[in-house]
């Protein structure tokens, strides 16, 4: 590694860490030096969507963004999403729609949709594709990551919904929904 | 009409889950880039800059001493070795024209010299410490400059040679010529009611595969070099780096892990050699990545085709005459070029009945990127030129397209002259069709895409129209008595197997589609197999990735060696119940009598075989080679919506029907043939190479458009299954095919809303509104 | 540039001070994606802008007011009436540029590809530039962009906000981006706002952007609407004025002469949907 002349601190995946960097170091590279090689290198010019990690609630592109953007701010890659044990659902609904091909995209796609569930309230086709239009894929037509993602999307949309339903169907009570 | 034995399947023909998808949605390390060391070198190219010239001198020395240089290379201290990069069989059909580095430059973006670095940025400032002088020639940029007399010859060193007898001129710039007839041509012609003489251009592509080309070397402490490469053909690679290094193929080792897409750009050798020197100049562990911008400028490409179609149509449908003429530009070398002509005629010829076919096809050198092998070769070029001329034919004698391609198209059990005829490379095989439900494609197409209500181009009116096209399409599963796959599988404890094989998965997903062969043959389930694939050290031969041939030629090995483990099970379990090998079989992971009344588990088995008694590791092994190439089939169906004030065009619909003979896996059937067509589409409309002297301006994905999950069209693939004898329990292939569509049948359908014809793509909006503005009611 | 030092000033007059020092070396940082098409060689100091307040969305006295360095993302999701602001913003790139890009970035060093100036100047926007001074100067559009607004800024300054007039009664906006795909630079982009007054145009702002050198307003397309219906035959006749104004560029192989006929049916589509949106402003 070059001669590191600066540190940067963020929160990483939910742990306040300091990382050695320099001013022109791009976080994809800082994420993968240091271990997080799930975020990964397509284009390196901000226009596939490999490297897409969320900041501060947002999906952005790691290759355009200096290391040191992130400073103070929260940063959520791929490894956050899920595990062996427990892949989250997006995850889940991918491979048994058939949709993981060279799976080279996937880590990015997962991380644009969970910005997208984490932040929107109306999951439409039209808004769903907006955050989505980042990240290409060359193997599978998309067809079967939006059959995942319109499954995961319209399970979320039911299950946000439940508590207000609930809660109209219910006596008033002190418990109320969740 | 699904076959009866289809409907028995345990493993094949249900959607399995893709063995590696987990890890993949994970984002654990699973790529080249993933698994390189730490301490790896960086490994930057000189690219030329320009398109033709000699290097007339080349000093390297203040790039030597620069901080965390550890090496240099150029052609003045490295093995002058001819090869060719292109993954073919050997002996290859393509000329051996490149040297790992040469003294000469042959177009934007050939190697110069390059750097072995610390870091990236250490290694990019030594680029610039190299002082190159080059001695500008005249570049050729197009076929008619290549052709013409008293042309540059681009190919002027004497090494250049091809290592079978074929044609090859390269003082004429000629790669390859190869030609056939059946029956008169021009017989034929004077037979017709119309004749036809029409000339298309198909343009030039890139695979886009989200990781770029990526390759690593090592030295074991043995001091083998050991290869980790984004390949499509580690087999071929080990080959052609050992002949280009000058070391011995015992030294080598290549392995594929997981990779990020290929499409065929990554069946070439074009990053190996130079990790694998430096790592052995260096000692150290090397990494060279494209980047992007590399990847689309000196990575491979789709040749561009110049195409004359001359046919001749009675009036009551017959195709009296085709010739087909094809010229290809195969860029600065020489490799695929004549393999890639002669499927332009051999994968499409064969698709409609004629006596009298004529093909020729041409390979031709120029000063631009190079073309290589990409999903379709040469298949998806020809078929626009077929199947717009099909339309043409079919309006002249007042027939329905459909309706023509039906009267027209090959049946089961019929040949073609062209199958012996055009092999690749070689003569072909000759060939009787077995498995085809094109006729059922078609049908089933027509009725999704709603053909019925197509209507002329003369009756539509106002701005937006729109209109219906269709195309038929063939390719081949395998290469026919040329290549060979081979696997081993052996049992384990616990009644779980580890196959091993050649074959080489991209992200298809083969390394699945061979566990289910292998536990179908073995009576088992895929969740058993432990799939290990494309380690030159491991796993047996196999020629790699490309002409459709893993499920076909690899899954047949598969599916014998399971066979050959089994007869073993069967011994065994048979010695462990006191009977007859012919009195047991395997059943659910068992061995068991004819009434089930003994039976004895595979785990106990494999106790017994490797521990307990007459110990000996159950293990089979198989190679393959196919006899016959059988054609998947397909119909395809656009629907578009022409902007006639602008010439955009937006793609509405798109139905790809496919016969795969038995899908193994349908998901991932379907998945290929989605993301194909879906290739195919932006082919068609938005990717091109725009070039000034030589040099390829749009190299971004910024510039250079493919679609994104919002602008991609409704694509539905509608599996026709079949059944072919031949194939591991009646597959084919499937994942070529889909992307020979789009081009022709958006054309179809921009001609059916515009009545605008147009002979060359992609169809970008200048072209469609002045063919449109063209157009005489 | 290539960045060798990355300063976070924590306040505004910090910041202009800082780049005052730093000269040409200086760079203003917000979301960045513009250093990317800029030379890679030249070494200079990134001065992170984004932790200034300036990410916000207001309404005050008769405009929207947008702070400079708010992501298009937040301008993309922002509805109110009398606001169209968001229809450009979801078709500039992608959603993780929109994330990080700007509204100044994307002002502040036009690109020959940019939107934003475009519909700026149909919009008779304002710029507010910090100068050091406690009142900020108000700078129109027809000013600001009247050329490379870099310029501007070599100094120092630093653009604020962004003021945009909310569309009054009658008054109506349209826009088109011809492009090839949803993420692609534009080809050809223009912007109309209307106003009518029973049937006719009283006051028209055009302007085109990307085929051409620098984004501009189209004075003869104007005054070729000026007075008259508002009907397609008006907008056609007033489109084939653009080439007094504006001198068309070949884009992406395609030659000059198709994107000139591009831009003017670009032109009568944006003139036609502005007039379609005055038409339903009564208010």
């Amino acid at each position: 590694m070059k001669a590191a002349t600066n540190s940067v601190s963020f929160t990483l995946n939910g742990e306040k860490k300091t990382f050695a960097t320099s001013p022109d170091e791009k976080l994809l590279d800082l994420l993968r030096r240091e271990g997080y090689r799930g975020t990964k290198y397509g284009c390196g010019q901000g226009t596939c969507g490999a490297c897409t990690v969320i900041m501060d609630g947002r999906a952005v592109y790691a290759c355009l963004l200096y290391a040191m953007q992130a400073e103070g701010r929260k940063v959520r890659t791929i490894e956050s999403a899920g595990t062996f044990e427990k892949p989250n659902e997006f995850q889940k609904e991918l491979i048994d729609a058939g949709a993981v091909q060279c799976g080279y995209c996937i880590p990015g796609i997962v991380m644009s949709a969970t910005a997208l569930m984490e932040t929107e309230k109306d999951f439409s086709d039209e808004i769903a594709r907006e955050y989505m239009d980042g990240n290409l894929c060359r193997c599978t037509g998309y067809e079967k990551i939006w059959i995942a993602l319109r499954r995961t999307l319209d399970r979320k949309a039911a299950a946000d919904a439940k508590p207000a339903a609930e809660k109209t169907t219910k006596r008033s009570s002190s418990k109320g929904a969740k | 009409m699904k076959d009866p034995r289809a409907s028995k399947f345990k493993q094949v023909n249900h959607s399995v889950t893709k063995i590696d998808a987990l890890q993949l949605a994970l984002g654990k390390d699973s790529y080249v880039g993933d698994l390189a060391p730490k301490d790896a070198l960086i490994v930057k190219m000189l690219w030329s800059p320009h398109a033709h010239a000699r290097i007339v001198s080349l000093d390297v020395t203040a790039a030597e001493k620069m901080p965390g240089v550890k090496a240099v290379l150029w052609h003045g201290n490295v093995p002058r070795n001819v090869h060719c990069t292109a993954g073919q069989g050997f002996p290859e059909p393509s000329p051996y024209d490149t040297f790992m580095f040469d003294n000469k430059v042959r177009f934007v973006g050939d190697r110069v010299a390059a750097v072995a670095a610390e870091t990236e940025e250490q290694a990019v400032a030594a680029l610039a410490a190299i002082k190159v002088k080059y001695e500008v020639l005249k570049p050729v940029f197009t076929l008619d400059e290549a052709m013409a007399p008293g042309a540059p010859v681009i190919h002027d060193e004497p090494e250049a040679h091809v290592p079978i007898p074929i044609v090859y001129e390269p003082k004429k710039n000629l790669v390859a010529h190869v030609n056939c007839e059946a029956g008169s041509f021009e017989g034929g012609m004077k037979a017709a009611d119309f004749t036809f003489d029409e000339t298309y251009e198909t343009p030039y592509a890139q695979h886009c595969p989200i990781e770029p080309y990526t390759s690593m070397a090592q030295i074991a402490s043995s001091g083998r070099i050991i290869i980790t490469t984004s390949t499509q053909v580690p087999f071929h690679c080990r080959r052609i780096v050992a002949r280009t290094l000058g070391v011995p193929v015992q030294k080598i080792r290549v392995i594929k892990p997981r990779i990020g897409g290929g499409f065929g750009c990554k069946q070439e050798i074009l990053l190996e050699d130079v990790v694998a020197m430096f790592a052995v100049r260096t000692g150290r562990p090397c990494l060279w990545r494209l980047d992007r911008e590399e990847t689309f400028r000196t990575g491979r490409t789709r040749h561009p085709f110049r195409i004359r179609l001359r046919t001749g149509v009675k009036k009551d449908g017959t195709i009296t005459a085709i010739a087909l003429e094809c010229i290809n530009n195969t860029g600065a070398y020489g490799g695929h070029g004549l393999t890639v002509v002669s499927c332009s005629g051999g994968k499409t010829l064969p698709l409609y009945h004629c006596e009298n076919i004529l093909f020729d096809g041409k390979s031709y050198y120029t000063n631009l990127p190079v073309g290589g092998a990409y999903r379709g070769f040469g298949a998806t070029q020809a078929f626009f030129a077929i199947e717009s001329l099909m339309d043409h034919m079919a309006e002249a004698i007042g027939m329905d397209p459909v309706k023509f391609r039906q009267l027209n198209h090959i049946r089961p059990g019929e040949g073609s002259p062209i199958f012996a005829a055009l092999g690749e490379g070689r003569e072909g095989t000759p060939m009787t069709v077995g498995s085809n439900s094109l006729a059922e494609c078609i049908v089933q197409g027509a009725e999704a895409a709603g053909w019925k209500n197509r209507a002329d181009w003369r009756g539509k009116t106002g701005r937006y129209r729109r209109g219906l096209g269709m195309c038929c399409l063939m390719q081949g599963s395998s290469i026919p008595d040329i290549d060979m796959g081979a696997a081993s599988i052996k049992i384990n404890e616990d009644g779980s197997f580890n196959l091993l094989v050649g074959a080489t998965d991209l992200g298809t997903g083969s390394d699945t589609v061979l566990a289910q062969i292998a536990a179908e043959e073995l009576e088992t389930t895929t969740d058993k197999m432990i799939v290990y694939s494309s380690d030159t050290d491991m796993t047996p031969f196999d020629v790699g990735a490309y002409a459709s041939s893993t499920t076909y030629l690899s899954g047949e090995a598969v599916r014998k060696a399971a066979a050959d483990a089994k007869r073993q099970i069967l011994a065994t379990g048979a010695e462990m119940l006191g009977l007859k090998p012919e009195d047991v079989h395997c059943e659910d992971a068992h061995v068991l009598n004819e009434d089930g009344s003994k039976k004895v588990s595979y785990s106990d088995i494999a106790n017994y075989s490797l521990y307990q008694k007459n110990q000996y590791q159950i293990i089979g092994t198989a190679s393959h080679i196919t006899k016959k190439s059988p054609p998947p089939f397909a119909a395809h169906y656009a629907e578009v919506e022409v902007d006639t004030l602008t010439g955009f065009v937006k793609v509405l619909n798109y139905v790809s029907t496919i016969d795969c003979g038995t899908a193994i896996n349908p998901t991932l059937c379907e998945g290929q043939t989605e993301g194909g067509t879906l290739n195919g589409i932006s082919y068609a409309l938005t990717e091109q190479y725009l070039f000034e002297n030589g040099k390829m301006m749009n190299a971004s994905f910024a510039d250079y458009h493919i679609y994104s999950m919002r602008d991609r069209p409704p694509v539905k693939a509608i599996l026709v299954p079949s059944y072919e004898e031949t194939g591991p329990f009646g597959a084919k292939s499937v994942s070529e095919i889909c992307i020979n569509g789009p081009a022709p049948a958006i054309g179809n359908a921009i001609y059916n809303a515009t009545g605008a014809r147009l002979n060359e793509f992609p169809f970008t909006p200048d072209k469609v509104l002045a063919a449109i503005r063209a157009v005489k009611k | 540039m290539k960045l060798c030092e990355f300063i976070r000033p924590e306040k505004l007059s910090d910041a202009r001070n800082a780049l005052r020092k730093l000269g040409p070396k200086g760079m203003p940082l917000a979301g960045g994606t513009a250093l990317h098409f800029m030379n890679t060689k030249t070494p200079g100091t990134a001065v992170d802008i984004t932790r200034l307040g300036l990410s916000y969305i207001r309404q005050e006295a008769g405009a929207f007011v947008i702070g400079a360095a708010t992501p298009l993302s937040d301008i993309q999701r922002y509805r109110s009436p009398r606001w169209s602001m968001h229809e450009i913003c979801r078709r500039i790139s992608t959603h993780q540029i929109r994330n990080v890009s700007t509204i100044g970035g994307n002002i502040c060093r036009v690109f020959p590809w940019a939107d934003l100036p475009v519909v700026l100047l149909a919009m008779n926007a304002r710029m507010m530039i910090y100068t050091g001074k406690k009142k900020e100067d108000e700078v129109g559009a027809d000013d600001f962009f009247a050329s490379q607004p870099a310029r501007r800024f070599a100094g120092g300054d630093l653009l604020t906000a962004v003021k945009i007039p909310f569309l009054k009664a009658n008054h109506g906006f349209g826009s088109v981006k011809a492009a090839r795909n949803a993420a692609a630079f534009s080809l050809v982009t223009v912007a109309a706002l209307l106003e009518l007054k029973d049937g006719r145009i009283q006051a028209a702002r055009v302007a085109a952007g990307s085929a051409i050198p620098f984004p501009k307003r189209l004075r003869s397309v104007e005054a070729a609407l000026i007075g008259n219906e508002a009907i397609p035959e008006v907008f056609r006749a007033a489109a084939a004025k653009a080439t007094e104004d504006a001198k068309w560029c070949k884009q992406e192989g395609m030659s000059a002469e198709y994107i000139k006929d591009l831009a003017e049916v670009s032109l009568v589509d944006a003139l036609e949907r502005a007039a379609e949106f005055a038409r339903g402003r009564t208010k």
